[in-house]
């Protein structure tokens, strides 16, 4: 397990995902969550920086856990997922502030994703809101972004989790270079996602 | 100069006269101090001679509010008593939570400065109007909760007290003042000094509003600290849901919980007596200090003494697996006798571990052995009230093993008893009780933070190089803290730099997160040559030698000791002393220190 959490800590943050100390992962076994450490370096996790604790119930390890765990607590009690992935993409972040809803505007980012959603929420770090709203979204969406903050991203393993997060990515990079480009979309509308 | 935050009164009481003053407080005092510690320092280093005896007249108490108690800033319900140390030979202040230091904050006083010595026993009323002295005759020999009781019957339910049991009448050494009831000043024996005034307790019951500059900036900054306790695990569900013993599973499966007297660093029982195990079995309820959303204390019920507050993490250790003992009702009814008796549950159940090796090793015949759960209240009360081998062992582990010839069987440092953390596998933490100026302390740099929680940063707990830095930066900014006076839990919430933001919103003067580290760098250094002056220098620098020389027999940290000499020279050339631990001429002139201690 250990290596699972240090290969896609590492590639979420020599890809860009995640800054040095941002990001958190989780993966699900029945009624325990193993979720790295607060303030972990997702790039360099070593096994201190996994954390298990119970789904529902906590033990003292509850002290060492990511600051969003109730999050995670949460997704996991409400979706299938076994495992969840936190990013903070740059591209993303920057969309999540002046859109409602992210609709690539890329075949692949459409094909895999159609939509990703953007959850407003007054306190966005380990919000009891969001422990609320994001499981609702995530029931129908593989991925989510919470306005200003990151994104959330779920998956039977944590290699699927991450895919999205690096898909979310990349959609938004090329929503950003197309928009700066100013020239219209030729022959392609991708706007019928917007009822995904 | 108008003050916020601040009243910039203190309440003189000579208690060898009777007379009664109130007095103005340099502003200029204030701002440079704070309050809390800082104040208690400044005035204990200014007024009491450093080589006095801390029983006799010359020594004072000083209690001391801050300029936040009575604001509803989080984790801000504190106040702390500062003096000489009967235990320590130190400058030493404890500081508490509970209700009391806001209610004699709203008197009107940030200091309060008990001198001399009551010819008979008293008790101090202080409410906005006047303060008086009453004979307390009746009281003397009354435990805390009989205290309590009689007081409040007597004076009105509203009152908050902090006192003295049989503990600090008997000058037991390690005797704490206890207020609302579990509320310890524990540390020091600053119960032993009230003792030797002679004053049973202080009753306190004011409702002065603290004058706030900036309450508009005060609302931003504490809506936003409460962003962050409710965001934390630590602050949002460990402390809320388990209290303090929530450390008591993660510090022995690191192999820094102390087992028997430091012979040992796990404890096959841990988990018996973990906050976990408190929460499903004897838990009946949660209450926290005055404004505090954490509300970290664990109420139990237990079959002998009803609903009490439960022990807490230390309390647990010291008087558990220290002494060998794993049973937690025990160890709860034997907490419990420690508050209602007025005693430092950590140096009660170290002292009392010092004598468990004692006899384990011949040493001292017909005294308690490891693992002896049924003898431990009787013996705490033998302590509190100095009966038979009590009589001894209030005198704490050093001058216990002293005694017998055996002084490295005492884990003392300083002679304040170390508290549940083995430095073996905390190296960062040994460097702290080394040079802590109140002895062995945790709070003082709670570097199990960094080397063991991650907060603010995961440092590796066996390292030693760069620890001295870490250490002092912890030493000095905890000071700041403690003279604030905030909850050092919500510091594991949110940085420093909010509480400088808290405290200028409060007062109105700017303070930067800079200025508190200068504060606490002052206060450090006050203290230390107040200690130097009274003839501590180097050489108590230093942890027990089974510390540093007989390496941990189990658990992760197996085969480790502190390798202390080498962060203790890094730490005195960052601290600016010299090889003997004086403050070089340079930075007594740039922290201003010189000709302050009187």
């Amino acid at each position: 397990m250990l290596e699972e959490f240090r290969k896609y800590g590492r590639d979420l943050f020599l890809a860009g995902l995640n800054s040095s100390h941002s990001g958190n992962l989780s993966v699900r076994f029945g009624d325990r969550i193993i979720i790295t450490r607060r303030g972990a370096m997702l790039g360099q996790l070593g096994k201190e920086e996994l954390i298990e604790t119970g789904l529902a119930k906590n033990d003292s390890n509850i002290i060492l856990a990511s600051t969003e765990i109730r999050v995670h607590r949460a997704i996991y009690k409400n979706t299938a997922a076994l495992a969840i992935v936190h990013a903070h993409p740059v591209h993303a972040i920057a969309l999540s502030l002046i859109e409602d809803e992210i609709i690539p505007v890329d075949s692949e980012g459409s094909y895999l994703l159609h939509k990703i959603p953007v959850l407003s929420a007054e306190h966005t770090i380990g919000s009891q809101e969001l422990e609320h709203k994001l499981p609702q979204l995530l029931k129908e969406y593989k991925i989510v972004m919470v306005r200003g903050h990151g994104s959330f991203a779920v998956g039977p393993v944590l290699e699927e989790a991450y895919q999205w997060t690096s898909s979310l990515e990349n959609i938004c990079r090329i929503i950003y270079l197309t928009r700066t480009l100013r020239g219209e979309f030729k022959h392609i509308n991708f706007s019928k996602y917007k009822e995904w | 100069m108008s003050l916020f935050g601040w009243f910039g009164k203190a309440l003189r009481v000579n208690l060898s006269t009777g007379l009664i003053s109130r007095e103005d407080l340099d502003p200029k005092l204030l701002l440079d101090w704070i309050g809390g510690r800082g104040l208690g320092t400044r005035l204990i280093a200014g007024e009491v001679p450093a080589e006095c005896d801390p029983y006799g007249a010359e020594n004072k108490l000083v209690f001391a509010a801050g300029p936040l108690t009575g604001t509803r800033v989080p984790g801000s319900g504190r106040f702390s008593a500062s003096s000489k140390s009967p235990l320590t030979g130190t400058i030493m202040d404890s500081n508490a939570g509970g209700t009391w230091g806001v209610k004699y904050k709203k008197c009107g006083y940030d200091a309060l400065i008990i001198e001399g010595i009551a010819p008979v026993p008293v008790y101090l009323v202080i409410s906005e109007e006047q303060a008086a002295l009453h004979e307390a005759g009746d009281l003397w020999g009354a435990d805390l909760i009989e205290t309590d009781s009689i007081l409040k019957d007597r004076l009105g339910k509203n009152i908050s007290l902090a006192g003295i049991g049989p503990a600090g009448e008997n000058m037991v050494r390690f005797a704490s003042i206890i207020s609302d009831g579990s509320h310890a000043l524990g540390r020091g024996g600053l119960g032993a000094v009230m003792g030797a005034k002679k004053l049973k307790a202080i009753a306190v019951q004011g409702k002065k509003k603290v004058a706030i500059a900036n309450a508009e900036k005060l609302d931003f900054v504490v809506y936003e600290t409460g962003k962050w306790i409710k965001a934390s695990p630590i602050t949002s569900q460990g402390l809320p849901e388990f209290g303090t013993p929530v450390l008591v599973n993660l510090f022995n499966k690191l192999g820094v919980f102390p087992v028997r007297n430091f012979q040992a660093s796990q404890f096959s029982g841990a988990n018996k007596i973990s906050g976990e195990t408190i929460a499903e079995t004897i838990a009946s309820g949660r209450r926290g200090c005055y404004g505090c959303p954490v509300q970290c204390t664990r109420l139990i019920r237990t079959g002998k003494t009803g609903v009490i507050a439960g022990p807490e993490y230390e309390s647990i250790w010291a008087l558990g697996p220290e002494c060998d003992i794993g049973e937690l009702e025990v160890i709860a009814e034997a907490n419990y006798h420690c508050n209602r008796l007025g005693l430092d549950s950590i140096s009660t159940g170290v002292t009392i571990g010092c004598a468990m090796e004692l006899v384990e090793k011949g040493l001292l015949t017909d005294g308690p052995k490891f693992g002896d759960s049924t003898g431990l209240t009787k013996l705490i009360r033998q302590i509190a009230y100095r009966k038979d081998i009590g009589d001894l062992l209030a005198e704490g582990s050093r001058r216990v093993a002293e005694q017998y010839g055996a002084e490295q069987y005492a884990m003392q440092v300083k002679g304040l008893e170390l508290p549940a953390y083995d430095p073996r596998g905390l190296q960062g933490m040994g460097l702290g009780f080394a040079t802590s100026n109140r002895g062995a302390c945790h709070l003082r740099a709670y570097m199990a933070g960094p080397e063991a929680l991650g907060v603010p940063k995961m440092v590796n707990r066996f390292n030693v190089s760069g620890k001295a830095g870490l250490v002092i930066t912890q030493q000095n900014i905890n000071a700041a803290i403690d003279s604030l006076i905030m909850c050092h839990f919500i510091n594991l919430a949110v940085s420093e730099e909010y509480f400088a933001r808290i405290l200028s919103a409060v007062t109105g003067v700017e303070y930067q997160t800079q200025d508190l580290h200068r504060i606490g760098e002052r206060i450090w250094n006050l203290e230390r040559l107040y200690n130097l002056r009274a003839g501590l220098e180097a050489p108590f620098d230093t942890l027990p030698p089974r510390l540093l020389e007989e390496p941990v027999t189990n658990g992760p940290a197996q085969g480790k000791t502190v390798d202390l000499k080498s962060m203790l020279k890094e730490y005195y050339r960052y601290r600016g002393w010299d090889d003997s631990g004086w403050p070089l001429a340079y930075k007594l002139q740039n922290l201003v220190l010189e000709g302050i201690i009187c």
